[in-house]
């Protein structure tokens, strides 16, 4: 098994690198670019399904659209159109802060009739977490995928957590049940993509060993950070919690190559709420 | 080894008399073939796996002599579990109803098609309401998008299934039309009728309410057939308090008939 190497990065400072370091004006820059821009942000974990009280990367992507009030469409087709989960993203976005919609593909004869015309008519696409597997099932079965694409490059900022952010990437690490497992994604970003990457955990593991195995390069991100991408570029790393990190890893010769990434910490106060589990373990439980 | 499949033009697990007919149908089909006590499965996919379907087949049947579990592909994360192993362990696996392609779709991610193919030819009951019932044809009429469409199931049994068949008119009549236009011929199912394949041959019909029925759809040269199947009517069983009581009726008649007190 070969071994990581893991780089420390530029740890707290504010010292982002040539890349990273107009932290004041990133977020300004791109609200004067063209509306054509395409961007994600993808989530490790975090925002309103998991970080009640800490509206940081919420904030943060409703900003990113230049709207005044964003027309933001939730999702939540990971988590089998959970009505808890709907119910909290209403209750995260409310109108006076934006436009929300929700799209649910388990109950198609209540909301949106033509989901490609609400889809392109948005200014954020939210996407929630739960099973990247059944989510891509679903997502085909509609013809998301292609409307997805067809947004992106239209300008719609897309961004999600966890199984919502796996599925931009052409490669993700799903950890969602069992052994963590190698899924194919929409391929928008050319890259391999793990979420919740905490130490010692599971899918970090395997993605170092899936790495090993001919996965392509890629970035994870842990909970509380978020992957920014314009076009196919990683443009900054933010994160709504002081610690969060995301990093890239890419494979030389035969051994895995961790780099911790410079973030962006959204957040004056660094006291912040604890994170909360994915709404899809909060599930009423019922007597097996 | 006989293949069984009950498919349901549609019921809820409630406690009406005739939604309790079909619990009782189920229970005795999953008891015919274990030697135990019988393990019963539902897969509500479907639906998006919502507790509420879980809940209301859990208090259907967890008071009966009867292995109660759920395997939701959407919460396993919560509750891991070995897909392949479980559900071929069961006597009965039960698919509830909801998005028939959003259906597929997952199963298909999960490669759960095949394993309920080779479950159903190792004997293992295969049951289902709606889109649980489609799922098991070639074809069937979903409104998976909203409006009634043709949509593909797994196959298993050859033509086409069209559900709720009297109670949405608007769904009758698209499958009238498709199968006018070439989709393979097959049954339509109003709520609370059944048809049950025992083996190779014909089904049986069968009806859960007054006025339920099932019916032959084919096309002919002078356009589309339908016939109503002659169907035999499930009672339902008593209430749970009921059946209690009943119970405790005739143990007292047995300990007085025992000790002689009625001659």
């Amino acid at each position: 098994m070969p071994s990581a190497t893991v780089h420390a990065g530029e740890g707290d400072t504010e010292n982002f690198g040539p890349l990273y370091n107009h932290t004041e004006t990133a977020c300004g820059h791109h609200l004067t670019m063209e509306a054509t821009l395409r961007q994600i942000v993808a989530f490790g974990g975090g925002g309103f399904s998991m970080e009640s009280g800490n509206p940081l990367l919420d904030d943060y992507v409703l900003k990113l659209t230049g709207a005044a009030r964003p027309k933001v469409c939730f999702m939540p087709s990971a988590s089998g159109d959970a009505d808890h989960y709907i119910v909290r993203f209403y209750r995260a976005f409310p109108a006076e802060r934006c436009e929300a919609s929700h799209i649910s593909l388990f109950r198609r004869e209540q909301g949106p009739a033509d989901l490609r015309e609400h889809l392109l008519s948005q200014d954020l696409i939210y996407v929630g977490g739960g099973s990247v597997v059944s989510l891509l099932g679903v997502w085909r079965a509609h013809g998301i995928d292609l409307i997805l694409r067809e947004a992106w490059e239209r300008g719609v900022v897309l961004c999600g957590l966890s199984a919502g952010s796996l599925c931009w990437f052409a490669e993700a690490v799903s950890g969602f049940h069992g052994a963590p497992q190698r899924v194919e994604g929409l391929g928008l970003l050319p890259f391999s993509n793990c979420v919740h990457y905490d130490e010692g955990s599971s899918r970090r593991r395997a993605y170092h060993d899936f790495l090993c195995a001919g996965m392509r390069s890629g970035y994870a991100a842990e909970d509380g950070a978020a992957l920014h991408f314009t076009g196919t570029e990683l443009s900054r790393v933010v994160a709504s919690r002081p610690n969060a990190r995301g990093y890239r890893l890419d494979v030389v010769g035969d051994r895995v190559v961790e780099m911790r990434i410079a973030t962006a910490y959204l957040g004056g106060d660094r006291s912040v709420a604890p994170l909360m589990p994915l709404p899809e373990a909060m599930a009423t439980e019922v007597a097996a | 080894m006989i293949t069984r499949l009950l498919a349901l033009g549609g019921h809820e697990f409630a406690s009406r008399p005739s939604d309790r007919a079909v619990c009782e149908l189920l229970l005795r089909l999953a008891t015919t073939r274990a030697e135990g006590r019988p393990r019963i499965c539902i897969l509500p996919t479907a639906g998006g796996d919502t507790s509420e379907q879980t809940s209301r087949f859990y208090a259907a049947f967890s008071e009966r002599p009867c292995e109660p579990s759920d395997l939701s592909l959407f919460r396993l994360g919560r509750r891991p579990m070995a897909l392949r192993e479980h559900l071929l362990s069961q006597d009965l696996i039960y698919v509830d109803g909801g998005s028939l392609v959003n259906l597929l779709a997952v199963w298909e991610a999960h490669e759960l098609g095949e394993i309920l193919g080779e479950a159903w030819r190792q004997g293992i009951v295969l049951a289902g309401q709606s889109a649980g019932a489609m799922c098991w044809f070639e074809a069937g009429i979903t409104k998976s998008s909203g409006r009634p469409e043709p949509g593909d199931g797994l196959g298993l049994l050859s033509g086409s299934l069209c559900v709720h068949y009297n109670n949405e008119p608007e769904r009758r009549a698209a499958y009238l039309d498709a199968v006018g236009n070439g989709m393979p011929s097959g049954y339509g199912l109003d709520d609370y009728a059944g048809l049950l394949w025992e083996g190779s041959g014909p089904p049986s019909a069968l009806t859960a309410r007054r006025g339920a029925r099932a019916y032959r759809v084919t096309a002919g040269d002078s356009g589309v057939i339908e016939s109503p199947l002659p169907a035999r009517f499930l009672p339902a069983p008593a209430p749970a308090a009921l059946r209690e009581d009943i119970a405790e009726f005739r143990r007292v008649r047995r300990m007085r008939q025992g000790a002689g007190w009625l001659g």
